[in-house]
């Protein structure tokens, strides 16, 4: 596996978690945990836009991997 | 009247005659029997039998003592109530019996407590060893009250130092194969996220015996099909355990380029993600 679908498949993953965490935090009760929930998953959001950033280039460099 | 009818009337009568006046005394009286309502319990109930089966002399004589065994306790429980002094005759106050791990011998012996008394009722608190013991005190229904010395305390994540997630009540939104629509929408879900889950768990809504959603949207669910197995929500754990693992690929990534901006980029996300990690393992983990 080249790196650039390594990358991606940690983007698919951190995608998951971050709708998982927005679920929990629409169905929740408590406002603190909400928050909490909240909060994390922006940081994770921007964790995604930089790996996407990353993977731009990485595609750009290998362009024979692109779309995978 | 022959006499079999006459204690027939008697006894239904003086029957719904204590059912009310024992009413009156109030409610307190089973749950926290102290010794003294256990002697006003034994009076009224002997008078009442004596008045029913003419053992008393006259009807209006016992009568008037069934009304003031009554009376009375209803107006000590009222004055008991308002003032202290009067609670702490009636009720009794409670006695220390060991303090700072120390039994003391002069009280035990005010309250008429053997040693073996004072253990067997610790054992009863499952306190088989009385050095555990902080403070004790025999309250005034005669059972005994333990404090445990810190170190042989429960444990509890607070003197774990652990950080817990809040958790809310779980609602019930099945109940013998019927859905329940109240609990749902306080949870702010409704009919279709129910058969949503139900599906994901290939379960029928018929099957259901017990259905509950926890405080973060997690469905549990017992079957009346004891046979089938259903998946326990494993979302958070999972979540928990996605999350690592990305971050630790981050960390991997950060190692394997070598390009200085890149290799910064993936540091940074990795420490975010240890963050997070930390922030939300009370939320997800515990």
């Amino acid at each position: 596996m080249t790196i650039s679908a390594q990358v991606k498949q940690t983007l698919a993953s951190l995608k998951g978690v971050q709708g998982t965490l927005e679920t929990f935090s629409s169905s929740g009760g408590d406002p603190e945990a909400k928050e909490i929930l909240n909060r994390n998953s922006q940081k994770i959001a921007i964790i995604i836009k930089n790996l996407e950033k990353r993977l731009g280039v990485l595609e750009f460099e290998e362009p024979q991997y692109k779309g995978f | 009247m022959p006499e079999w009818l006459n204690i027939l009337l008697r006894t239904t009568g003086l029957f719904m005659l204590t059912l009310l006046l024992v009413r009156l005394i109030g409610k307190r009286q089973t749950s926290r029997l102290t010794f003294f309502d256990l002697v006003t319990g034994i009076a009224i109930g002997v008078i009442a039998a004596a008045i029913s089966l003419n053992l008393a002399v006259n009807l209006t004589n016992g009568l008037i003592a069934l009304v003031v065994w009554t009376g009375f306790p209803a107006l000590i429980y009222l004055l008991s109530i308002k003032y202290k002094a009067v609670r702490d005759i009636v009720q009794g106050k409670e006695t220390v019996l060991i303090n700072h791990g120390k039994v003391l011998e002069d009280k035990l012996l005010e309250a008429r407590f053997t040693p073996e008394d004072l253990l067997s009722q610790l054992r009863k608190k499952n306190v088989f060893n009385f050095a555990d013991v902080e403070f004790a005190v025999l309250e005034p229904t005669g059972e005994v009250s333990a404090l445990l010395k810190k170190d042989k305390q429960p444990l509890t994540p607070k003197t774990a130092g652990l950080n817990v997630g809040q958790e809310s009540v779980p609602q019930t939104v099945m109940l013998d194969g019927t859905i329940m629509d109240e609990p749902l929408t306080a949870m702010g879900l409704n009919r279709r996220w129910l058969h949503t889950e139900l599906e994901k768990a290939g379960v029928a809504p018929e099957n259901v015996f017990i259905g509950q959603v926890d405080s973060v949207g997690q469905l549990y669910l017992d079957l009346f099909d004891d046979t089938i197995q259903v998946p326990k929500p494993k979302a958070k754990e999972l979540a928990f355990a996605t999350l690592k693992k990305c971050q630790a690929d981050c960390e991997l990534y950060a190692l394997g380029t070598k390009q200085p901006e890149a290799k910064k980029m993936y540091g940074k996300s990795s420490k975010i993600l240890s963050e997070v990690i930390q922030e939300l393992e009370p939320l997800l983990k515990r």
